[in-house]
């Protein structure tokens, strides 16, 4: 059932949009404001992911399967990945649903993402793509090479993130101005409420296990998936080959109609024309995230998300290169941007 | 008492809170500061930064689709 695909990423969207789960200023936030608020929201996902898919696993729904870790395409494929979203304003998921809130930008970085993937995949770089990913080590994951269950991985997760969450909502509790509510009942709560970062998480993470058996059904024998999926749909728009039409492909068209169904019914959809700088930092942040996610051999989902949950070295190896490469490129972009010319002279101020 | 109005419309988040840290410093305690913005991601971070920060929020609304204003007072 190829259409389940399309539901899971139509409650993807939604949710992500709602939530404003932005796994690019999870990334940022870490290095511009030294805030993990949102690093730990984003492990929530991978912790809940984990349980359900090794027990998934364990159910025999699914049979998780070990493949030799590409390190080097891994490593400068994450750098590049991290460096790209900050640019682009958004991961590939977070491309998705901002391009249904209207951003003609992330329109821009998404095409230019989804281009990119399908050259590095089936176009003229993928000798390239492909050398780049054949250096590898045997040794896949974290539990085969210590020798021990992959549960105690996963209780280690779950412990380690639970107390994270702990901590930042341990934090002393402050009033935060929220806008008046127009909304009442369900309509509020979809539409309207500010939803809690940690909740959200929880959903995402419930979607992403709920995607594995889902997708399995079809025999697409993964998880969530951005870039491979977003690569077909190139593929199958330019040759009208519909064996490229997979759950992957439902999964994230999806998510784009989610997101904007989300936005349009909270009145936060309008179409918004970035300026020429924007607009050429979107469509050069979108291929290089294209040639970085093909390459690391996933995107902040199916690398940083779903790999991580299966403890791959390849997941984390990704997820420690793309948060690298997002302090680089806030760095150059963010924190050391060009002041205003009209600003007057500031002091430092502490965040 | 000064009021000074920020225009960060067609910035995406993280520049509009960016912005407003920038602003803010240029301003004296008692000052407002309009923050006009239409990032949606903002709607959390800025009123977040303002709790955060101490910074009393005089007034938080919409004014159409995509499109806030926030006015924090530097305290």
């Amino acid at each position: 059932m190829l259409i389940s695909g399309l539901l899971v990423g139509l409650a993807l969207g939604f949710v992500m949009q709602r939530g404003r789960f932005c796994v690019t200023g999870a990334f940022r936030d870490v290095w511009v404001t030294r805030n993990t608020r949102w690093l730990t929201a984003f492990l929530v996902v991978v912790a809940v992911q984990s349980v359900g898919i090794f027990a998934l696993d364990a159910a025999g729904v699914i049979t998780l399967q070990a493949e030799a870790f590409p390190w080097l395409a891994t490593i400068v494929g994450g750098f590049i990945f991290g460096f790209a979203i900050v640019l682009a304003g958004g991961c590939a998921t977070g491309t998705y649903y901002r391009a249904g809130e209207g951003l003609v930008g992330s329109w821009l970085a998404l095409i230019s993402y989804a281009l990119f993937a399908a050259i590095m995949k089936t176009g003229p770089l993928t000798g390239f793509n492909t050398s780049m990913r054949s250096v590898t080590v045997e040794q896949s994951n974290f539990y085969s090479v210590l020798g021990i269950s992959p549960w105690l991985l996963v209780a280690v997760l779950v412990a380690a993130v639970a107390l994270a969450v702990r901590h930042h909502l341990a934090k002393p509790k402050f009033a935060m101005a929220a806008l008046p509510a127009s909304k009442t009942g369900l309509a509020h709560l979809l539409f309207e409420k500010p939803w809690n970062a940690f909740a959200t998480a929880v959903v995402i993470g419930l979607i992403a296990t709920v995607a594995w058996p889902l997708s399995w059904a079809t025999g697409r024998e993964d998880g969530l998936g951005i870039t491979t999926p977003s690569s077909k749909l190139v593929s199958y728009l330019v040759t009208g080959d519909a064996e490229l039409v997979d759950w992957g492909v439902y999964l994230v068209i999806g998510i784009l109609l989610g997101s904007f169904i989300a936005a349009k019914g909270s009145g936060e959809f309008r179409v918004r024309v970035p300026d020429a700088a924007t607009a050429v930092k979107s469509l050069g942040g979108g291929a290089l995230m294209g040639i970085g996610a093909a390459l690391a051999g996933g995107c902040t989902i199916g690398n940083a998300m779903v790999q991580t949950a299966q403890f791959t070295f390849q997941g984390w190896t990704a997820l420690v290169f793309m948060i690298l490469g997002t302090g680089v490129a806030a760095k150059l972009t963010i924190m050391n941007r060009r002041p205003a010319p009209a600003a007057a002279p500031r002091i430092p101020v502490g965040v | 008492m000064a009021q000074v109005t920020l225009e960060t419309n067609g910035s995406v988040c993280p520049f509009p809170l960016v912005e407003a840290k920038e602003a803010m410093t240029t301003l004296t305690s008692g000052d407002e500061l309009v923050i006009h913005f239409d990032c949606t991601q903002a709607t959390d971070a800025i009123p977040r930064w303002a709790a955060e920060s101490g910074y009393p929020v005089t007034d938080f609304s919409k004014r159409g689709p995509a499109e806030w204003s926030i006015t924090v007072q530097k305290a």
